[in-house]
């Protein structure tokens, strides 16, 4: 008698714990919102300001240096100097430009490019003969608002992924938004079909995963990987991505295996009804895609971990 | 009471201060932010305007937007950036093309995108102007529901503000080429990349 009561009250206070935790975590969330930057037009907040100047910065000591020797270079070209003179000045002109090593990728690297370049052509004809046609007469058939609508509804369901990436680098103001944007959206939203939060509350949505939460606690990207179907990522992110299979509501409420693959696909082909001309853009853009697409990898993730 | 008016006549200071501060900034040049409001406006109104829809205006079209771009960017801030520490290897002939040649590819390229443009929105967010150098920050709201970073580096020169980069979601233009540019000259050489990017705009053409 008295264990089961006591166990009663043990489970109250619990109870009672998480709701003051969840409550505060609210409060942040909703004071967070005022910190965030970019949601207000020319009211940054102060970290934003602080990392705006370090990169400000840097861009300048950059550019600074790089007018220095072009002024070096005007002033050659008047007074024409002999090769031994041009020959060491070339070497140090690679100082300006600490990020640009002699030898290829060795800021990124990509030990495994002969098989990351097979899996591009793979990608690069799948998505050309596969994604995009069938993306196409999807979007054909469905019409623009229903797709957003279901991109918004798969982007709710998965928001345990964000919450423990969240938390596990300590940013509370994000773990407060994702919450409050998770009830209202599941809520006022119709199951997360409209993103209720991000219109009326000015909530944007939190982009954390666990690639992020491995680069916060110092774990490097490895090497780079371009998997077949997955695409661009590298090895710290593929082993992060795995982990998030297991924080994604998906498989758990769809738990066979034909329906949960269909459940996939059919989250994949509206995705890409969303973003074809993406690719092709970059394509078109690059003289190596390979390269432009490897690049623009590493750089979207470091602008994303630096968030 | 004395302490009173130190602090009043300090805050009348700070305020007259600000107020210095606030007006005596933009007299320079025009913002960063101005000049690429201008511009965009400028295209936005070009792509939206009847008068000049339709195939048969197409070339009328794409020569006013290539003047408003080119008068905004600054194709050889991009180039010298873009080539890095092997622009100084080049000749003043060889610069002089390899400026043209890229800057036709990203024209190109800016003016797809803005032929697929379809009610984007645009909201300038922040604006950083250190001596010469600025950084305009802007999102670009689609009709998708889905908002890209997008921050502008600008350099002054003559009085006016020139796109030497252009980041979206992080990914800056400038890097994104540096790397491609590099890695083609170490692999094969710079006669190799120019004859590609050759090939490039022809194809484009």
């Amino acid at each position: 008698m008295v264990s089961v009561f006591e166990r009663k009250k043990f489970w109250e206070c619990c109870n009672r714990l998480c709701f003051f935790l969840i409550l505060g975590l609210f409060c942040l969330g909703i004071q967070g919102n005022q910190n965030i930057s970019w949601a207000a037009p020319f009211d940054s907040g102060q970290d934003a300001e602080s990392l705006e100047v370090n990169m400000a910065g840097h861009e300048l000591v950059r550019t600074a240096r790089l007018d220095e020797d072009a002024s070096e270079v005007k002033a050659v070209g008047q007074a024409p100097a002999s090769k031994n003179e041009e020959a060491s000045k070339y070497s140090e002109d690679s100082e300006a430009w600490p990020e640009d090593e002699t030898v290829e990728g060795s800021l990124y690297p990509d030990p495994l490019e002969p098989m990351n370049r097979a899996f591009f052509v793979f990608n690069d004809a799948a998505y050309f003969w596969v994604f995009k046609p069938v993306g196409e007469g999807y979007s054909y058939v469905m019409p623009e608002v229903l797709r957003v609508s279901i991109r918004n509804f798969f982007t709710n369901l998965s928001m345990p992924i964000r919450l423990v990436s969240s938390l596990l680098q300590g940013k509370i103001k994000s773990v407060g938004m994702i919450l409050v944007r998770f009830m209202v959206n599941s809520s006022v939203g119709f199951l997360g079909f409209q993103d209720v939060a991000k219109q009326a509350l000015g909530y944007p949505i939190q982009d954390e995963d666990l690639g992020q939460v491995m680069a916060f606690y110092g774990i490097g990207p490895g090497f780079y990987l371009n998997l077949p179907f997955l695409g661009a990522s590298t090895l710290r992110d593929t082993v992060g991505w795995v982990g998030g299979l297991y924080l994604n509501p998906l498989d758990y409420i769809i738990e066979d295996w034909w329906p949960n693959i269909g459940a996939r696909t059919f989250y994949i082909v509206n995705n890409t009804s969303l973003r074809i001309g993406e690719y092709e853009a970059l394509k078109d853009a690059s003289l190596d895609p390979y390269v432009a697409m490897r690049d623009a990898y590493f750089q979207y993730r470091r602008n994303q971990i630096e968030q | 009471m004395e302490n009173h008016r130190i602090r009043h006549s300090l805050r009348a200071i700070f305020s007259s201060f600000l107020l210095i501060v606030t007006v005596a900034a933009p007299c320079f040049a025009g913002t960063p932010t101005d000049g690429i409001k201008k511009t965009t406006d400028r295209i936005l109104a070009i792509v939206s305007d009847p008068a000049l829809k339709g195939p048969e205006n197409s070339k009328k079209r794409t020569a006013l937007i290539r003047q408003a771009v080119d008068e905004r960017f600054d194709w050889e801030a991009m180039t010298q950036r873009s080539l890095a520490r092997h622009w100084q290897k080049r000749t003043d002939a060889e610069k002089k093309e390899f400026i043209a040649l890229f800057g036709k590819l990203l024209e190109r390229t800016y003016l797809d995108k803005v032929g697929s443009y379809s009610g984007e929105k645009v909201v300038y967010v922040d604006e950083t102007v250190d001596g010469k150098y600025a950084t305009v920050s802007a999102k670009i709201l689609t009709h998708s529901q889905t908002e890209v970073g997008v921050r502008y580096r600008l350099k002054e020169a003559n009085g006016d503000w020139g796109v030497y980069d252009i980041s979206i979601e992080g990914v800056s233009l400038v890097n994104n080429y540096r790397k491609q540019f590099n890695s083609i000259i170490v692999r094969s050489s710079y006669d190799e990349l120019v004859k590609k990017l050759r090939a490039k705009v022809a194809e484009k053409e």
